[in-house]
């Protein structure tokens, strides 16, 4: 009887971390990448995007980069709007 | 009445019993099933270690509701219906033994959340700061090819103004670098864990000692990221303050 009680809780056991191991992931794997340089030309002009008085408008343009307002952040300050 | 008490008892005292062996036959079993898949798991956040460790859990405190509702039903009920004719001997002796099961149960769920202990964050750590040494100064300009050095270690996505076309490269820390601030926090208490247990092992506990300690911590925390140290210095303030709280 305890033999048998015994192979249960293995069996248990195992099925519970087998179950944990096949499970995937919220949100899928995570890839590791490398540190790496992006950068994003203004689709108008083709220009880099370069600081003028502020990034969310291009600096040659005038192009925006983008229509939500910048709030502080660590290194994106509010005065980061064009 | 007597002898209905003292059977009640003894099945109670059996039923406890059955319940404490499945238990410790299933954290025994499980204990080194869950170190070994802290150390397979490829994830950085151990996710399913933490599966695992859910699931385990979740039987224990299904042991421990099983319990609940028996003493509710049978003790319970019998010291109700039979109001005075119980004898306080029959209600110690059943509490007692539940309280006994309860700390056992208390046990084997601390036991089963430090079987795998703890990932080496200072080792991996310092693994992240020798890469980023490394990488540092071969960076260059996506726009027109200048060298761009990165002024200090990143954790986040940051923008680098590039020197020669003044172009905003975005530079994005790797996977491990994120992975620094994520750990921060928990290879500061790795670091400064003496400090804990000299104020959880004082007797009474003595605000000074967590005071010390809080503040090494946020020390060691605010010097592995130093961009968060005005935030980090309010979450200081707050938790000093829930701590006074517990000892008024």
């Amino acid at each position: 009887m305890a033999e048998e009680e015994k192979k249960k809780t293995l069996t248990y056991v195992e099925k519970l971390k087998q179950q944990a191991l096949s499970q995937t992931n919220y949100g899928g794997e995570i890839p590791d990448k490398a540190a790496r340089m992006e950068i994003r030309d203004c689709p108008n002009c083709s220009a880099g995007r370069a600081y003028r008085d502020g990034l969310t408008n291009c600096a040659y343009c005038g192009f925006r980069f983008m229509d939500s307002k910048l709030t502080d952040g660590i290194h994106i300050k509010k005065d980061n709007n064009s | 009445m007597e002898e209905l008490l003292r059977q009640t008892q003894e099945r109670w005292f059996v039923f406890l019993e059955k319940l404490e062996v499945r238990m410790g036959e299933m954290c025994n079993a499980a204990i080194p099933e869950l170190k070994a898949i802290f150390k397979e798991d490829q994830d950085p956040y151990k996710r399913a270690h933490g599966r695992m460790l859910a699931g385990l859990l979740g039987q224990l405190r299904r042991m421990q509701d099983q319990a609940n509702e028996v003493k509710e039903d049978k003790i319970l009920g019998l010291i109700y219906s039979s109001g005075v004719f119980t004898s306080n001997d029959f209600r110690e002796a059943c509490f007692n033994r539940h309280y006994a099961f309860e700390k056992r149960c208390h046990d084997y769920t601390s036991l089963l959340r430090e079987a795998a202990g703890q990932q080496d964050l200072e080792a991996f750590y310092q693994e992240q700061l020798a890469s980023f040494a490394l990488i540092k100064d071969q960076f260059t300009c996506k726009q027109c090819g200048g060298k761009i050095a990165i002024s200090k270690m990143f954790f986040i996505a940051t923008y680098v103004t590039c020197l020669y076309c003044q172009t905003q490269n975005t530079f994005m820390p790797s996977s491990g670098a994120q992975m620094v601030l994520h750990n921060a926090r928990s290879l500061a208490e790795q670091r400064t864990a003496h400090l804990l247990k000299i104020y959880e092992e004082r007797q009474p506990k003595d605000p000074a000692l967590y005071q010390q300690y809080l503040r090494a911590m946020f020390d060691q925390w605010n010097q592995i990221t130093p961009d968060m140290e005005e935030e980090n210095e309010k979450f200081y303030l707050r938790l000093l303050k829930d701590n006074s709280i517990n000892h008024l």
